[in-house]
């Protein structure tokens, strides 16, 4: 499986865009926590520290570090707001898949910029995150190694067939066909 | 700007920040209403371009010097040396030549190296086909203006052509050519040489992205806070002052803090040049209100950058006060100086673009030996549709691709094997997806239509696919490829999510998608895929795309001006280059790879 390996991230959000609570925009104060997805087993996470001003068009360009652990499919973006008065509300997540960074055709290390539709607790739509992964370093099975340019692996168009969200809807995803192109 | 363009309520595109917008990774995120698509050039041109662009001519490109030498010219005089003088013109396409200048008139010698240099403007676009005559000017005509100088007076030395395109891509920029006879004819005797070296006279490559913050702004507004944004506006030598950028409005805030400008050395001058910061309360009548000046070179607010001071805002004197200095200050944050490359310095220091093309073989063309079919090869030689769609886009692009091996697939037709493949190689070939040159596309694309069944649907998905493939595998060998896809259709396409899932996931690879739609079909849904409108597109995993990468237009559409709508499309690739490279902070190398 794609997955196979123990890797860090280097995570920067950057930006978000269009975010709002009860339709309203998000004034200020929206921070994000990425962390990876890893069924329920404790996994590292990392925040950014809350954006002050620009109200629903925050802009962090903050590096995050995450590890992802082998066998995770995702790593999960949540933006959420720091109020002095209620503490942190959850305003909206993305989840994204760890087969759009890692395992296409790129190299290991390549810079990916991501863009991601964030939904929030209702499963509506609530703006666009704006990320840049990379990976910094990735083990097997205990050996340590710093990724450098790795042959690009059998591409897996590995799509999420199904998630559950809070609201307790499900999607259904397109499962791909690999090797469509070939004649 | 564009976005003002009659559109009284554009209140939001009003307050967008314009001129001095950061080359965003993100597509739509960073270009506000003003900018536009074109707007990746660099902000002092975009009005000029929408002008042009709005009258039907090619947008404002980069301005090249040209520099020539020769050497071992022949001997015309009896007494002393030839006395070398250089004409230089463009072949336009009806062949006609275009003078574009002349050089000095060097006087006895035979290894001229002329001073005089001839402008002109970069296309990328289009062929630029440049046509140099070499004079002997007589004696009796040496006191004469050289603009003056009738030709056909002075004795004929030699003459050379190439393409521009073919300059600027070599390293050194610099091109030699042999000199012929005016009738082509490769005389018995040597006519000698030609060197001719091409600069962008750019005075510097330098940019600074600067972050500004207010403190103490004044409230203009009744029943809420001020709405504040910058101006920034440059002083001319008449005195007057000419707005180079302004930020996007901050709502409700008397110490806003903007996003950071990013201004090329060509909008603000020299670091010594005075600008002048005005600091306006966004209304949306647009008569704004006035709540601060000052006036600092960018040398000052590096100074304010470094001391982290703050300076003061004033209140220019009027009809019944003195001038005031106020409270408000204005502070930098950030203040960061960078380079910025052109396409050109990409280019010559060895960066390529890969040329890919991708054919319709639907049944909706028509059956091709009918010449009513899209597909149909005249006799006579005259291109059709699919044709001149190769041509146009591959002969520009050719001179940017040193290996000349360009991958063809076609979709949609029946092989051999008998079955429908969506994306098999155009040359017949089972593993070899490659051909040489523009002329080895043409000639697969006429082989396969005898061994081609046309069939259907029409799907681009698997095409993109295999085109981002390759642009991704390429960067594990080197990150100086562009690859560029050009898909040439006459229908409607089925798969329209599946597209735009792969054109999502390609985004963010160093691919531009070219399509063009040939024939009568309605492309409505094709322009949906060109996100010009700013909407980026979504795929159906929730993943937006990171840069618009897609361009469409209708081989139908009205001639504009002097390019043809397909060399319209090419404009827009420098721009996509660059700010795949920039964001990426890939600069051009300074070596040349062995």
């Amino acid at each position: 499986m794609a997955n196979s390996h123990h890797r860090r991230l280097e995570v920067t959000v950057i930006s978000g865009e269009d975010l709002r609570i009860n339709d309203r925009p998000i004034k200020n104060n929206a921070f994000v926590t990425v962390k990876a997805d890893s069924c329920g087993l404790p996994s590292s996470q990392d925040s950014t520290k809350p954006d002050a001003q620009s109200e629903s068009h925050p802009c962090w360009d903050e590096k995050l570090h995450v590890d992802l652990p082998a066998g995770s499919r995702y790593i999960l973006v949540e933006v959420c707001r720091r109020t002095s008065s209620a503490g942190d509300k959850l305003v909206a997540t993305a989840w994204i898949p760890v087969s759009d960074f890692v395992g296409d055709y790129t190299p290991e290390n390549y810079l990916h910029f991501l863009s991601y539709r964030l939904r929030d607790a209702k499963g509506l739509r609530n703006g666009i995150i704006n990320i840049s992964v990379r990976v910094v370093s990735s083990s097997y099975k205990g050996t340590l190694s710093s990724s450098s340019r790795l042959p690009p692996s059998v591409p897996e168009f590995r799509m999420p067939v199904d998630r559950e969200r809070n609201g307790g809807t499900v999607t259904g995803m397109p499962v791909w066909y690999p090797n469509q192109w070939k004649s | 700007m564009g976005g003002c363009l009659g559109f009284f309520s554009d209140v939001k595109g009003g307050q967008q920040a314009v001129g001095g917008t950061r080359q965003g990774p993100m597509g739509g995120l960073e270009v506000g209403g003003g900018g536009g698509g074109g707007g990746n050039h660099g902000g002092p041109n975009d009005a000029v371009d929408h002008f042009f662009r709005a009258r039907g001519q090619p947008a404002l490109c980069s301005q090249i010097e040209l520099s020539l030498s020769a050497s071992k010219l022949r001997d015309r005089d009896v007494m002393s040396k030839s006395d070398p003088m250089a004409v230089v013109y463009l072949r336009k396409r009806d062949g006609m030549l275009e003078e574009l200048g002349r050089t000095e008139v060097i006087l006895n010698s035979l290894d001229p190296t002329w001073i005089g240099k001839i402008s002109l403007a970069y296309h990328f676009e289009t062929i630029q086909h440049l046509v140099f005559h070499i004079y002997d000017v007589d004696t009796k005509y040496h006191n004469v203006p050289v603009k003056m100088l009738k030709l056909s007076d002075q004795d004929f030395l030699g003459e050379a052509s190439c393409v521009l395109s073919e300059i600027v891509t070599k390293q050194s920029r610099s091109l030699t050519l042999s000199l012929h006879n005016k009738n082509s004819q490769l005389g018995l005797r040597n006519l000698g040489t030609l060197t001719i070296h091409a600069e962008e006279p750019v005075a510097s490559r330098t940019a600074v992205e600067i972050t500004f913050f207010c403190s103490h702004l004044e409230n203009k507004d009744m029943f809420s806070k001020s709405d504040p944004f910058l101006r920034i506006s440059r002083v001319v030598e008449s005195g007057g002052t000419l707005p180079i950028c302004k930020t996007e409005v901050i709502n409700n805030d008397l110490n806003p803090i903007w996003r950071p400008l990013c201004l090329s050395m060509q909008q603000f001058g020299s670091k010594e040049d005075p600008l002048v910061i005005e600091c306006f309360d966004f209304k949306t009548s647009g008569n704004h209100a006035l709540i601060g000046k000052l006036q600092k070179s960018m040398a000052d607010l590096e100074k304010l950058h470094k001391e982290r001071n703050g300076a003061n805002f004033t209140l220019p004197a009027s009809h019944h006060s003195h001038e005031k200095v106020l409270k408000s200050q204005l502070f930098v944050d950030q203040f960061c100086e960078k380079q910025l490359y052109s396409f050109l310095d990409y280019i010559s220091s060895g960066f390529e673009l890969n040329f890919m093309v991708a054919v319709d073989f639907t049944a909706s063309n028509g059956n091709p030996r009918n010449p009513d079919s899209l597909h149909y090869i005249d006799p006579s030689g005259r291109y059709n549709s699919y044709q001149q769609a190769i041509m146009e886009v591959g002969e520009v692009i050719q001179f940017y691709d040193s290996d000349r091996r360009f991958p063809a697939w076609g979709f949609g037709g029946r092989t051999y094997g008998g079955t429908v493949s969506h994306c098999f190689n155009l040359n017949g070939s089972p593993d070899g997806y490659e051909v040489e040159g523009v002329e080895g596309i043409m000639a697969a694309y006429a082989g396969a239509l005898h061994n081609v069944a046309l069939a259907g649907p029409t799907l681009f998905g698997p095409v993109i696919n295999r085109a981002a493939q390759t642009a991704g595998q390429s960067i594990s060998y080197d990150n100086s490829k562009y690859h560029i896809l050009l898909i040439i259709t006459d229908g409607v396409l089925t798969d329209q999510q599946e597209t735009m899932d792969a054109l999502v996931r390609a985004s963010d690879l160093p691919l531009s998608v070219l399509i063009v739609g040939v024939g009568t079909a309605d492309f409505t849904q094709m322009e949906k895929l060109d996100a010009d409108n700013g909407v980026r597109l979504e795929s159906s995993t929730g993943r937006v795309a990171t840069r618009d990468i897609v361009q469409f237009v209708p081989m139908r559409e009205v001639h504009r001006g002097t390019i043809s709508v397909v060399q319209a499309l090419l404009e827009e690739l420098p721009g996509q280059f660059l700010t795949y490279m920039r964001t990426r902070n890939i600069t051009p190398r300074t070596q040349m790879p062995l």
